[in-house]
């Protein structure tokens, strides 16, 4: 297997969750990935200030009206829809609740990354707290997201935890619950733990299995592996996300772990 | 999954390759000459036979 090599891997942060520490993902990324630089370079928007209602407008035509209905290229958005996403970008609101087009959202941070490090040999993660999904010809219909893949990777807080399904427990008792007209609060309450949660302490910890993933991407061209216990498992259930990166007796299966040893020791 | 590379087999544009490739519509970004694109940005581009060009996959995650 061709395992390409990484000069630079920088992290940005596009108003992501408040808990997620940035610098602890950088230190990380250092241990495992030996001589590649790893920076941390805040706002990815901040260098395009004088764009941000160009930006602005292009990020309220990727907004998803109907989960049902896949976007149209050209989608014209509203006055306020343009004037709230200039707001975020101009770090006015952190507030979230719109839903992107996920390879959408992807092309227009690709539009922030300096042409001189566009490149498979450097890393760019942007972590924000946007929700993303993606189109599903299969069944018609867009699907959330955690992470997108590519130049830059994006990866979601606030996809961790709406993407990937919650226990089926979760579920039938949320129908109770709102049949009974009980606080859905007190549901989370009870099965604290069992998902990943706004505001979770543990958010940097999983973070670093996904930025991992990134990684990957850039060295051999896939950012998973079939493991359930290797932190690039693509997980699908919050339970399996929990596994892979909090629980498994292991980081990263033997080839995975076997990459990283062969890349420090270069 | 891979990042392959490919050997353009005669000269065509960026376009044509796509269309051979069935590629027109996947989500992907294409290295050529040192450089990465999005196909579309590039669709009139003409490549010429034996020029090289990497194929990017975007993935989505979760």
């Amino acid at each position: 297997m061709k395992v390409r090599r990484i000069e630079k891997v920088l992290l940005y942060d596009e108003g992501a969750a408040e808990e997620l520490n940035t610098e602890e993902i950088a230190k990380y990324l250092k241990e495992k990935l030996g001589k590649a630089q790893v920076k941390v370079r805040g706002n990815p928007f901040a260098l395009w200030l004088e764009k941000s209602s160009d930006y602005a407008r292009k990020l309220a035509s990727i907004k998803i009206q109907d989960v049902n209905r896949q976007i149209a290229p050209e989608q014209e958005p509203l006055y306020g829809e343009v004037s709230y996403e200039e707001r975020r970008i101009l770090g006015k609101t952190k507030s979230f609740g719109v839903l992107y087009d996920g390879f959408q959202l992807q092309r227009v941070f690709s539009e922030l990354i300096a042409r001189e490090e566009c490149s498979l040999e450097v890393v760019h993660i942007f972590f924000t707290n946007r929700l993303f999904a993606t189109w599903e010809e299969n069944n018609n219909r867009y699907h959330a997201r955690t992470s997108m893949y590519g130049i830059p990777s994006v990866i979601s807080t606030t996809g961790l935890v709406e993407a990937p399904a919650k226990p089926r427990e979760y579920y039938l008792l949320k129908q109770q619950y709102e049949m009974l007209g009980k606080d859905l609060l007190e549901l989370k309450e009870r099965l604290k733990g069992s998902f990943i949660d706004y505001g979770d302490e543990r958010l940097t910890e999983v973070i670093k299995g996904y930025a991992m993933q990134a990684v990957f991407y850039h060295l051999v061209g896939d950012p998973f592996c079939e493991d359930k216990g290797c932190r690039l498992y693509n997980a699908h259930w919050q339970e399996e996300l929990i596994f892979a990166q909090l629980e498994s007796e292991y980081e990263f299966c033997e080839r995975h772990t076997r990459i990283l040893d062969n890349l420090r020791r270069k | 999954m891979s990042i392959p590379e490919i050997e353009v087999k005669e000269d065509k544009t960026i376009k044509e390759l796509m269309d051979e490739l069935q590629l027109s519509t996947a989500p992907i970004l294409l290295m050529v000459d040192g450089r990465i694109f999005y196909p579309d940005v590039i669709k009139g581009r003409r490549l010429r036979k034996e020029d090289k060009v990497t194929l990017i996959p975007l993935i989505a995650g979760g």
